[in-house]
């Protein structure tokens, strides 16, 4: 049996993510060797969302890694957003709320974190 | 440079312990961070989970490709899943590292008890993305009508679905307190209790891994509990091993493997809860 086009859309969705993430992060991995920066070197850098485009820009280390862990983060909310569209798009009603529910959760996860 | 290396590989052989094993490599990364390299519990628990989404979402993919994933299923429990982890990690940054070394030690028994009971062939083998019998198709069959009709595949009809709900809140509490998948609760879970096929509910419960951990991670992200340095060689290491596991799963002696998997949960734990006494 062949999957349908959403569960194949989805699929590929989850796929790309994939590879963005692990490509970004070993773009990361490799800036950290050239910078000669240890994986054990403390303080390690905070989550900061607006440093990220001035640490890409300066090709510092940490500017990938944290591109590439929120790739890793968000591959999934990303796959129910696709999916979200793809129900909707189907008529599937009752499974475009579920995906919506699955946002909502994963938004309420980024309010509660961000609050602490 | 070494510890770089170090980190790599160590990912590595958990991805491929994790792949080859049915487990998302979590129970074996927060010991050798906490133990291995000396990092608080909390740090390890957010590399780890950041590890386990990447392997969710590459394996996922491979799943819902060849039509394994119960894709509408897997959303629906991944609604309670998500909500418990979303809980769980607001908990986890306010329990003492000890407690949650404890309960780590705990859990890390668990999972052994299961595999040396001998079901873990059953319940904890997960099929490699590669692996033709679970990627074969299961036979058509009209589900019937209802929600859990709607949420059935093709030879399969989904049934308890509350049990299937209260164990997914279970699982995603699991998840984010410890930085697991949380598979090893919701595989027997949705086989045993839901009727759904084997092969069927690893792929499912491997999709819903992504959206759970998510929901923990974001909260560690977000709360200083993620250590750039450390979690992108770790996750870069687990993905090369899962990756190089799924295609050599075939001529691996895994009856070997687990006994070798238990004897490692079981030093593990032991260490662990020596962490966790006073």
């Amino acid at each position: 049996m062949r999957a349908s086009r959403l569960e194949r859309k989805v699929g590929l969705v989850l796929a790309v993510g994939s590879a963005v993430s692990v490509g970004l992060l070993t773009l990361g991995i490799v800036a950290m060797g050239a910078s000669q920066i240890g994986p054990l070197d403390r303080p390690f850098p905070r989550f900061d969302l607006g440093r990220v485009p001035a640490d890409l820009a300066a090709t510092e280390p940490a500017g990938f890694l944290w591109l590439g862990l929120l790739a890793v983060i968000l591959t999934p909310s990303v796959r129910v957003a696709a999916s979200l569209v793809g129900f909707a798009a189907s008529g599937e009603r009752r499974m475009a709320v579920v995906a919506l529910i699955g946002l909502a959760i994963i938004c309420l996860s980024a309010i509660l974190g961000a609050g602490g | 440079m070494a510890e770089l290396l170090l980190l790599v590989s160590g990912g590595g052989v958990a991805g491929a312990f994790g792949a080859l094993l049915g487990l998302g490599g979590g129970v074996l990364i927060v010991p050798l961070l906490t133990l291995g390299f000396g990092l608080p519990l909390r740090e390890a628990v957010g590399a780890s989970l950041v590890c386990v989404i990447v392997t969710s979402s590459a394996a996922a993919s491979v799943y819902l490709e060849r039509d394994v994933a119960n894709l509408r299923l897997g959303m629906t429990l991944e609604m309670f899943t998500a909500s418990a982890a979303l809980a769980g990690g607001l908990v986890a940054f306010a329990l003492p590292d000890r407690a949650l070394a404890l309960m780590f030690a705990a859990l890390l028994l668990y999972v052994a008890a299961t595999m040396a009971r001998g079901r873990g062939a059953d319940l904890a083998v997960k099929p490699a993305p590669d692996d033709p019998e679970a990627l074969a198709p299961a036979p058509a069959e009209a589900p019937g009508n209802g929600l859990a009709a709607s949420l059935s595949g093709p030879g399969y009809r989904v049934r308890n679905l509350g049990r299937g709900v209260l164990g997914s809140l279970v699982a995603g509490i699991v998840s984010a307190l410890f930085g697991v998948g949380g598979g090893i609760v919701k595989v027997p879970l949705m086989n045993l209790a839901m009727g759904v096929p084997l092969r069927v509910a690893t792929a499912t419960s491997n999709l819903m891994i992504g959206v759970t951990a998510s929901a923990g991670g974001l909260i560690y992200l977000l709360r200083g509990g993620i250590d750039p340095y450390v979690a992108a060689p770790l996750a870069v290491g687990v993905f090369a091993g899962a990756s190089l596991a799924s295609r050599m799963a075939d001529r691996v002696d895994l009856r070997l493997l687990r006994v070798l998997f238990v004897a490692v949960l079981v030093v593990t734990a032991t260490q662990m809860a020596l962490k966790g006494l006073p």
